[in-house]
């Protein structure tokens, strides 16, 4: 088989996140809403978003700040929500191995949910895979760049958008569309069912920890049966 | 001033991470456990983001017919299903919950 040109990888990546920004754009509005909501000026909410790039971290840190936590708190929270980026990182870095360092940052700091999801899933495929991290470059671009037009214009509307739009949801919907592709055997819909039902029983736990315990614990549950199947 | 401080440490912690395994440690020397739990992690922190946001939207734990957001979720799960792409979701959730928002707005 040919391998596919930059080019075409590039432009592949780009085209499949589009319908990925119907969920994206009202999240970034979302949490651009947040950071002013939260008191930040809109120079902060803006910066927030265009150096930490994480939908999840950004709503987090503007809750965290909205209540006054002490820096170190704030920060501790965003970091706890981002831990899943460890496990993407670890997961891409093979495929990534023979780029250079400024490749390797540039894609690392432009990851998300979405473009990791996308990128595993083009690497997943038969045939020469030289080419792929255009794939990975034109998906996180082309969400890096929408999603901060979306987060100024929530800065920009602040605190005008009424309630009844339930904007939120569609936070939740965007991980939906991630989360029903992902589950493909038994041990992973184990994992999920565990990881769902652990982060409502912790929900109390301070600091958003319910969500680390969670993912620990679905994936506690996925290798055990795993190791169970094997025997 | 602090806020400034709880900004650049969000972004400075976020890109740590991103960039823990891209980057910094070499990826041939991974555990083969470690590879094993890798394939768990989507469905795993993708259920423990999801199942609050669609049974605890009020704060508290809510399975009653009553929770719209719980209804327009599984509709969007379905359809996700399905027609395996992001748009169904979002435009099936959402036209779900605002129809049941309209609907019961009309009768209550």
């Amino acid at each position: 088989m040919q391998d596919a040109s930059p080019r075409s990888e590039f432009l592949a990546g780009c085209r499949e996140m589009l319908p990925v920004l119907l969920g994206t754009i009202p999240f970034g509005f979302v949490a651009g809403v947040a950071a002013i909501g939260a008191g930040m000026s809109a120079a902060q909410g803006i910066a927030l978003s265009v150096f930490s790039f994480s939908g999840i971290a950004q709503l987090i840190a503007s809750q965290l700040v909205a209540v006054h936590s002490p820096v170190i708190v704030t920060i501790a929270g965003a970091f706890v929500v981002s831990l899943r980026f460890l496990m993407y990182s670890a997961a891409v870095a093979p495929h990534l191995a023979h780029l250079d360092w400024r490749w390797r940052a540039g894609l690392a700091f432009l990851m998300t949910d979405q473009s990791f999801a996308s990128t595993a899933r083009r690497y997943s495929e038969p045939g020469p895979a030289g080419h792929r991290h255009w794939h990975f470059l034109g998906s996180a671009l082309t969400l890096y760049v929408s999603w901060q037009a979306a987060v100024v214009a929530g800065v920009a509307a602040g605190a005008q958008v009424p309630a009844g739009w339930s904007l939120d949801f569609a936070v939740v919907l965007t991980f939906i569309a991630l989360l029903v592709p992902a589950v493909r055997t038994r041990a992973d819909l184990a994992a999920a069912i565990v990881a769902a039902a652990i982060a409502l029983a912790a929900a109390g736990l301070p600091y958003r920890l319910a969500l680390v315990v969670a993912s620990i614990g679905g994936i506690g549950v996925g290798l055990a049966i795993e190791a169970w199947r094997r025997r | 001033m602090s806020t400034w401080i709880a900004i650049a440490g969000v972004a400075l912690s976020t890109f740590l991470l991103r960039a823990s395994f891209m980057l910094f440690v070499d990826p041939h020397r991974f555990p083969h456990w470690f590879r094993q739990a890798l394939k768990f992690v989507p469905p795993s922190v993708l259920a423990a983001i999801v199942a609050p946001g669609l049974l605890m939207a009020g704060g508290a734990l809510d399975l009653s017919p009553s929770n719209l957001r719980l209804a327009a979720g599984l509709v969007a799960m379905a359809a996700t299903f399905h027609l395996r792409n992001t748009f169904a979701a979002v435009a099936t959730g959402m036209a779900t919950l605002w129809a049941l928002q309209w609907a019961l707005g009309r009768l209550g």
